[in-house]
């Protein structure tokens, strides 16, 4: 069912955004005015608990972008047991954070998603392992052992086919998601994100050797928003705006990354998070989420290239999707490009 | 009790803190960068510069642990009584019960978090569902623990069951009911941390979580170490509350012996058809009130399809019991050795008092630090073979084994003490003949607690270390969407423990027809 609360005031600002006003600017002055109706209260589910990755978001809430788009957004976090999908399916979550190969396998036991944006054009998986004995590309896997959630085997399956290893030369280790085993020397590299175990290694001091899975043909696109198809066929202008305080969040994240370290510290004091970690976790996702593509195009884009490039690593992993998976339209509503 | 002049007790314990903690030190520095360990003075240090953020954590995680406690003791106190009131209700209630306490946390926490929202609900709902069955199980035991002569002499009144329960037996079943509670205590504060993964702002869960990530190995400790500390605090302190409200001395229970009661076999066919029947309707009923979405929250016949009539079924089922035959080889030695180990201990404890004073830290020590912050330990020592998951089984039912046992052990009337004393048997001997046969309802009580515990930490080592068996198949099918293999996962747990439950029962049985009699009065 559609939601049928927009009083007048808020449909003159739905009409403003579908014209695609062009400058910001214009946009926040045509907004402020109607400030004072209602919003609309939204939940928007993030994929892991709260730190730097979701930096952007922190911006948008903290800057007042939202609110000024008419929505009052709950950041609701996620952890080891709160799955992304199921939040938002029954659309308690207007949108939801997510990856490629994770929607496709929903979409396959029935989930109707459609991905809107892209946050990492680059996958953040990356093999880390120490200078001494360094896995610089997928041929070193041969003969070492690799620590990861076994839940994972499929991504190093696809990253040793596309690559021409043979994965049964490699030792898998089921390992919790942390860096210890590496560091004391019970495997010989680990399977992570870029940004979260290597920066950790870095921060106590092992600078280690960091190879990014995205850079040896392994295209999957990560951070990617979510929504349903229902979502979209009905509550597109709060799906617009979602995605509008989002971009402009990113944007002014990508200016000033420690400024976004520092808010993210300021609001979640509970989190357990420690400046310095989040400086420069902050700092190494900036290359996964802005590219060529994105300078020229804004945040969160997508083409049909990257797209192909996607369904070939997907089909790979064991998923056979269409670009139907992916769904432009509300991007190009944000950028006032359609 | 010791009658050294407590100065001395107290130098006594001082040194014996010393000794742990300088060993723990030299444990630390030997496991110095391996990133897996920290020592009392990285601990102490961590601690006094992170007290506010910590303080926090613990008022956060403590909360929804004591509602939780709150609410599933409550509920596990009515659920007794009603069993006791209405006999025919007791079976029902027990394989519910058990079947609830069964569901694990990956197939729980997304329908939890679904249905509260965001907030502290889940986490409320998974302390009192870590609870409410061990208070539960050892009361219906305590409920029985009465000298027939008792019940004749107030039915000879006239009176009926509802007398019978508030005069004789709810005395009666206090030991058990305490026992109950203090094992409840951990357990709802691990129960409220492990909640904390279904999504929550805060709590030492999370900080866990971070700290293991950021290879913090001092953060780590430091929270295993308010972990324990607290849940060492409020099991003593329940402790000493229940020895202030029970003065009362165990009674002789003289009850005649049964022949354990034989039921024809058409009559155990229909209870199991109605039991399983029952199990599903409130399956089905409770997705359907709820509205829950089928994409996650599946419906009997879903399953159903998913392993029997549906086109790749015989695909599944040879999935799932490939890995329920991995995660079987660990639990099965695993409950043995940790019920062994409990009472083994707690026979040791008994014959040597003062053992209980170093032990009994130990091993609240060891059922509170959360396994997620001990399991990579135990695998650096154990490896990540069958060895580190059966070690992680037992060390997760061992403690309920143990804390039931010491309280079982003590349940010997002062009669049979004085008769024994009055011909100087030595300890060992009360022990064997009028010490164990007193705490067999104890031992049987925990025995069936301990089905789904070792399960559920099988799958837990299994998901942390092993990659195999049923903890990987839910945390992978959780990942991929899959949740109709999930809750084929959870099915055939479910049925595993029901199975093994009644196992337990019926070795219960034939025991108490000889040693416990008043066990199976109706």
């Amino acid at each position: 069912m559609p939601k049928l609360t927009p009083i007048s005031p808020v449909l003159s600002r739905r009409k403003l955004l579908q014209l695609g006003t062009t400058t910001t600017a214009a946009t926040m002055l045509g907004l402020n005015a109607i400030r004072a109706a209602a919003s609309v209260p939204v939940n928007f589910q993030l994929s892991w608990l709260h730190s730097v990755q979701f930096g952007g978001s922190y911006i948008a809430e903290a800057k007042g972008y939202w609110s000024d788009l008419g929505l009052d957004v709950a950041l609701t976090p996620g952890g080891p047991n709160a799955p992304v999908e199921p939040p938002v399916v029954t659309g308690s979550a207007l949108m939801g954070i997510s990856a490629a190969d994770y929607t496709a396998a929903a979409v396959e036991n029935g989930a109707p998603f459609k991905i809107l944006a892209v946050a990492m054009q680059k996958n953040p998986f990356a093999i880390s392992s120490l200078p001494d004995n360094p896995v610089n590309s997928p041929a070193d896997l041969a003969g070492k052992s690799i620590g990861m959630a076994t839940a994972n085997t499929p991504v190093l399956q696809a990253l040793c086919d596309l690559n021409g290893v043979d994965i049964n030369e490699i030792e898998i280790v089921p390992t919790q998601y942390d860096g210890a085993p590496l560091l004391a020397g019970q495997v010989d590299c680990l399977l992570s994100w870029s940004t979260d175990l290597p920066v950790a290694m870095t921060m106590q001091g092992v600078e280690p050797v960091v190879m990014l899975l995205a850079d040896h043909g392994y295209a999957v696109h990560s951070q990617t928003y979510i929504a349903t198809e229902d979502a979209i066929a009905n509550r597109r202008s709060d799906l617009v705006a979602l995605l509008k305080g989002e971009v402009m969040g990113w944007t002014d994240y990508v200016a000033d990354t420690d400024a976004a370290a520092a808010l993210t510290i300021e609001r979640y004091p509970d989190a357990g998070l420690d400046l310095a970690t989040q400086e420069l976790q902050a700092e190494r996702q900036v290359p996964l989420m802005f590219s060529d593509l994105t300078d020229q195009h804004g945040f969160g884009w997508f083409t049909e290239e990257t797209v192909a490039a996607n369904i070939e690593t997907l089909a790979l992993l064991g998923r056979t999707v269409t670009p139907d998976l992916w769904d432009l339209s509300i991007l190009e509503e944000v950028h006032g490009s359609t | 009790m010791s009658d050294a002049p407590i100065s001395a007790r107290v130098l006594r314990f001082l040194g014996t803190l010393m000794a742990v903690l300088l060993a723990w030190q030299f444990a630390a520095t030997l496991l110095a960068g391996s990133f897996l360990f920290a020592g009392p003075i990285e601990i102490l240090r961590y601690l006094l510069d992170n007290h506010a953020v910590l303080g926090r954590a613990l008022l956060a995680t403590v909360q929804t642990a004591a509602l939780g406690y709150l609410w599933g003791n409550a509920v596990a106190i009515l659920l007794a009584g009603l069993a006791l009131l209405l006999p025919l209700s007791e079976r029902p209630i027990r394989i519910l019960s058990l079947v609830v306490f069964c569901l694990p946390l990956i197939a729980t926490g997304p329908i939890l978090r679904v249905l509260y929202g965001p907030g502290i609900g889940p986490q409320v709902t998974l302390a009192a569902l870590s609870v409410f069955y061990t208070t539960l199980v050892p009361l219906l035991a305590g409920l029985r623990a009465v000298p027939r002569v008792w019940v004749d002499m107030v039915q000879s009144y006239g009176r009926g069951r509802w007398t019978t329960l508030a005069k004789v037996r709810v005395l009666a079943s206090t030991p058990y009911l305490i026992a109950g509670l203090q094992i409840a205590a951990p357990a709802a504060f691990l129960g409220a941390l492990i909640g904390e993964f279904t999504g929550a702002e805060r709590g030492l869960g999370i900080l866990t979580l971070q700290a293991m990530r950021r290879l913090d190995t001092d953060a780590t400790w430091a929270i295993a170490s308010i972990a324990a500390v607290t849940s060492i605090s409020v099991y003593l302190v329940i402790g000493k509350l229940g020895r202030l409200l029970w003065k009362g001395a165990p009674t002789t229970l003289l009850a005649p012996p049964l022949k354990a009661p034989r039921r024809h076999w058409l009559r155990s066919v229909a209870g199991v058809l109605g039991l399983t029947l029952m199990v599903l309707l409130l399956w089905q009923g409770v997705m359907d009130v709820f509205g829950l979405n089928r994409f996650f929250a599946k419906r009997p016949d879903d399953i159903w399809s998913f392993l029997v009539t549906g086109t790749e079924a015989e695909a599944h089922r040879e999935t799932l019991l490939s890995a329920l035959g991995d995660t079987l080889i660990t639990v099965v030695p695993g409950f043995f050795a940790g019920l062994a180990l409990g009472g083994a201990l707690a026979a040791l404890c008994t014959l040597m008092p003062r053992m209980s004073g170093v032990l009994l830290p130990v091993a609240i020590t060891l059922r509170a630090v959360p396994i997620v912050t001990t399991a990579p330990l135990i695998v650096l020592w154990l490896g990540r073979g069958p060895t580190g998951v059966i070690t992680i089984v037992a060390i997760m039912i061992f403690f309920p084994t143990l804390i039931a046992c010491l309280h079982g052990l003590k349940q010997v009337p002062k009669a049979v003490l004085d008769v024994c004393e009055s011909y100087s048997a030595p300890r060992w001997r009360i022990l064997v003949h009028a010490r164990i046969p007193a705490a067999l309802p104890a031992f049987f009580a925990t025995a069936r607690i301990a089905v789904p515990a070792a399960v559920l930490a099988a799958t837990v080592a299994e998901w942390l270390a092993t990659g195999q068996g049923m903890g990987h198949l839910m945390a992978l099918a959780a990942s991929t969407s899959d949740y109709n293999m999930l809750w084929s996962a959870v099915v055939a747990l479910t049925l595993v423990a029901v199975i093994a439950h009644f196992a337990v029962a019926l070795a219960e049985q034939v025991v108490f027809a000889r040693y416990a009699p008043e066990q199976l009065q109706p």
